[in-house]
């Protein structure tokens, strides 16, 4: 016990891992949404939660990618429009358009999506890792960090952290 | 068990208990710095201090802190059981404030993370010998160290009953092998796991926070509990566990009675009456032959003690209770929130439907606005603290510096129950440390030099606070030699600070401002203290970035006057709305000097594409708000928009918006990390209709277009 104790007040930043373990029951599911023809995955334990389109108010002065801010409940949190962020054609935001909020270590940022799909159980086993082929279409290959096919539609799995990481990992530096 | 043993709590607990207490510390003694000796009631303090962090640091397992705190309560318990005489005060002085910084740097490592490793020795040996120069100084006989106060008596250790019946009663006592170490922290832990079980609970000895000694008497006789609780004895031995330096476990049932009789008194424990005959026989065999028989008190018995959260001594009659600052700032926020839905309720469109009464809900309104106002008067009343604190501090670094310096120098403080946002409290000690360590240094003259100057020997620092039109005042006030303004100016144009400007060009203020400058140090020499050229301008950066300002006066030979100019808080402003396409913007409102409509006859373009705004026989710089930030769909001709006049630090400029929209109370929020720096942006805040609108920062305005 008192070895325990000592443990805990050497390594306290273990102990915020021992939290983390408890998300067992989101593990291997994944929240899909349409971009373009492509269905995308992002793992589920990012998601806050999913808000309906509202008015966003847009920064001067920032990428195009990042559309502006938007109040939730009083905190101002930014948003992406991750087809613009691949480099797309952007898309009229309708009613039907939602905002997935996802907190990537700490960072708090709603990514603008053109329709959600639903959730997805994945097999780890089953993921594949992205061809290395044609790397920079779109640039998109290396968000992607995994794709599945799941009832003949493959989604392709997004790494939030290089999703909303500032640095285009398209552009050389 | 170990996740719910919550060490951050503990963590958190022992450094604002020690902080607070070494605060307490410094300012005893500096009170009584220049007196002959501490009175009894300062070394009962003093000593008292030393005793609780002694014992927490000691739970903590900080050894070295526990040692240097053990040597300074040394010190005091002889002064205080032996009355000595020509005790050689200001070198007790140093002693002790040696051992509170030894302290504060060892908390500021743990604070960072990392682990207290400062090397404790020569602290306590210099202490040490302090100690016995004292003794021999009196009993030419060289006495022995008084045995070690450590007898803290016996009392009661409760945990809340959360009361249920089919309560069982359980004797669990635990034994530890011979060589076991620190037992007391042992069964420390043992109470804790224990506790996630137990209806209520007593252990004996029932000092093992604050005793390490009680670490020898558990050793000896074992660690005793009783333990009222719904489960089996299996459980509470899972509970306790398995840990080295376990001997074995005894888990008995006892009744109801033996449970509320307890430990001690009419108790049937004969250990414990046992125990306390070894206790006192352990001191017995400590006790030299002293002459006189001094009274132990049992000092600071329940404090620390309690495992839940015991509150700091106040230091005022009034109760208080520490809040976490996280929590204010959220209860901040929602109140914040409050007042914007506020607002979307009472000036809701609905309402504007034509001929509907509205007496009642007016009159219900009314009710409103006045309880949220009221609320956020108290919420920003609770997050202002008086300046006391900080003021403080300012008293060990006149003393330390001028003594270092040989200047024989007095402080005066004013006004140090101003109270201001904590936020910026935090921001102002170290400005202020470096601006009293300037006048310390560079503006009190040596004793010599005074003379010869026909001014009291003795130099004056005057450290005043008030409150002026919605911003504080923090004015460093010295009565040494003054700036010299020639120097000054050398100093700058050969540092080519100021290119080849001639002196005539510059106010006096603009010349004392050269010392603000990076790379400006007009001492010749570099001391410990000051004269790097480092310092004023990080000075002058870390009060800009509270949205403060610096001002310096000066009449050579007479002295020096530092101004810091701070609002009075950060998170709630009153701010001017206003739209350009279809953004909207907020301007603070004290930077406004006027709005005015002009013609076009009124810009100036240069060829560069500078435009500036005549008015009034002045030239403003002007900046069009839509092309400075590329807003489409916007006013356009000069005639149909609005021209804002702003003023920050004395430079002005002059911006063209579309409309504006109201003057109100708005809630700054910062800009998510996320999103990049924008020029000319400092936060953005949340509208009565829940949009956002961005606020705008005159100075990277002014910079901007400077740059330009």
């Amino acid at each position: 016990m008192a070895e325990e104790l000592m443990d805990v007040l050497n390594e306290i930043d273990e102990l915020d891992d021992l939290d983390e373990l408890g998300e067992d029951t989101q593990k291997g599911k994944f929240m899909t949404f349409r971009i373009g023809e492509e269905c995308y995955g992002i793992a589920i334990n990012y998601v806050s939660e999913i808000i309906s389109a509202q008015t966003i108010t847009p920064v001067p002065e920032v990428e195009d990618y990042i559309k502006g801010l938007i109040n939730i409940r009083g905190k101002i949190i930014p948003v992406i429009d991750v087809k613009v962020r691949f480099k797309q054609e952007p898309f009229e935001y309708m009613d039907r358009t939602c905002i997935i909020v996802i907190d990537v270590k700490s960072t708090t940022v709603g990514l603008v999506v053109e329709q959600i799909a639903d959730v997805i159980t994945v097999d780890e086993k089953s993921i594949i890792p992205p061809p290395s082929l044609n790397q920079n279409s779109y640039g998109r290959d290396r968000y992607v960090f995994g794709l599945v096919r799941v009832s003949d539609e493959v989604k392709l799995l997004l790494d939030p952290e290089k999703l909303i990481r500032d640095e285009d990992p398209t552009m050389p530096e | 068990m170990a996740e719910d043993f919550n060490t951050d709590s503990m963590l958190d607990m022992f450094l604002y208990e020690s902080e607070q207490l070494l605060g307490d510390l410094q300012n005893t003694v500096l009170e009584k710095k220049d007196e002959d000796c501490f009175d009894e009631t300062s070394i009962n303090e003093i000593f008292r201090v030393m005793h609780t962090i002694k014992g927490s640091s000691g739970i903590m397992m900080y050894e070295n802190i526990t040692k240097v705190s053990h040597k300074l309560e040394d010190v005091f318990y002889y002064l205080r059981e032996s009355h000595p005489d020509n005790v050689p005060h200001l070198e007790l002085v140093d002693h002790v404030l040696d051992v509170a910084d030894f302290i504060t740097g060892e908390l500021d490592k743990i604070k960072e993370g990392e682990t207290p490793d400062g090397d404790e020795t020569k602290i306590v040996a210099d202490i040490d010998r302090f100690l016995k120069r004292l003794k021999s100084g009196i009993e030419e006989q060289g006495e022995e160290l008084p045995p070690e106060n450590e007898y803290v008596a016996p009392s009661q250790f409760y945990i809340a009953p959360t009361g249920t019946e089919s309560n069982k009663y359980f004797k669990a006592s635990i034994y530890y092998r011979g060589d076991t170490e620190m037992c007391n922290i042992r069964a420390y832990t043992a109470v804790y796991s224990l506790k996630e079980i137990a209806e209520d609970m007593e252990y004996m000895p029932d000092d093992i926070i604050t005793n390490e000694d009680s670490g020898a008497v558990i050793l000896e006789d074992g660690f005793h509990m009783l333990i009222k609780c719904q489960c089996t004895k299996d459980d509470i031995l899972n509970a306790i566990g398995d840990t080295s330096g376990m001997d074995r476990v005894e888990i008995n049932d006892c009744t109801k009675q033996e449970f509320e009789m307890g430990f001690h008194d009419h108790g049937p424990e004969h250990i414990v009456i046992e125990l306390e005959d070894k206790k006192e026989a352990e001191k017995e065999k400590k006790k030299e032959p002293t002459p006189g028989d001094y009274v132990i008190k049992g000092k600071e018995t329940g404090k620390g003690k309690k495992l839940a959260k015991s509150q700091p001594k106040p230091s005022h009659k009034q109760s208080y209770i520490s809040v976490n600052v996280e929590k204010m700032d959220a209860l901040m926020d929602m109140i914040g929130e409050l007042v914007i839905s506020e607002a979307v309720v009472l000036q809701n469109p609905d309402l504007k439907v034509p001929g509907l009464d509205l007496t009642n809900f007016q009159k219900a309104a009314g009710q409103l606005s006045k309880i949220t106002t009221e609320l956020q008067d108290v919420i920003m009343s609770m997050r202002m603290m008086p300046l006391t604190n900080t003021f403080q501090k300012m008293n060990r670094i006149v003393f330390d510096v001028s003594r270092k310096l040989g200047k024989d120098i007095e402080l005066e403080v004013i006004g140090e129950n101003t109270e201001v946002d904590k936020n910026i409290i935090e921001h102002i000690s170290d400005p202020l440390m470096h601006l009293i360590r300037n006048s310390v240094d560079h503006g009190i003259e040596d004793k010599e030099d005074r003379i010869a100057a026909g001014k009291n020997p003795r130099g004056k620092i005057t450290l005043e606070a008030k409150n002026e039109g919605g911003k504080v005042y923090i004015i460093v006030r010295d009565d040494g030699k003054g700036l010299n303004k020639e120097v000054l100016y050398n100093k700058a144009r050969a540092n080519g600070l100021i290119g080849n400007r001639p002196m005539s060009d510059f106010s006096d203020r603009e010349i004392y401002q050269f010392i603000t400058y990076a790379g400006f140090s007009t001492k010749e020499q570099v001391t410990e203290y000051s004269g790097r050229g480092v310092g004023m301008d990080v000075v002058v950066k870390n009060i800009q970035a509270i949205g403060g300002k610096l001002e310096i006066d000066s009449m050579e030979g007479a002295g020096s006057e530092m101004i810091m100019k701070i609002p009075l808080t950060l998170a709630i402003i009153n701010g001017i709305v206003m739209q350009v396409a279809s953004s909207t913007f907020v301007i603070e409102t004290n930077a406004v000097k006027e709005f005015v409509r002009i013609s076009k006859e009124m810009i100036v373009k240069e060829p560069n594409g500078e435009e500036y705004v005549m008015l009034r026989g002045e030239c403003y710089p002007f900046i069009r708000l839509n092309e400075f930030y590329h807003l489409s769909d916007t006013v356009t001709d000069i005639e149909d928009g609005i021209v804002v006049l702003l003023e920050h630090e004395n430079k002005y400029i002059s911006v063209f918006i579309d409309q504006l929209i109201a003057e109100q109370e708005i809630v700054v929020k910062p800009i998510p990390s996320y999103v990049k720096r924008v020029r000319g942006i400092s936060g953005c805040t949340q509208l009565g209709d829940g949009s956002i609108a961005l606020i705008l920062d005159i100075a990277g305005l002014i910079v901007g277009q400077e740059r330009s």
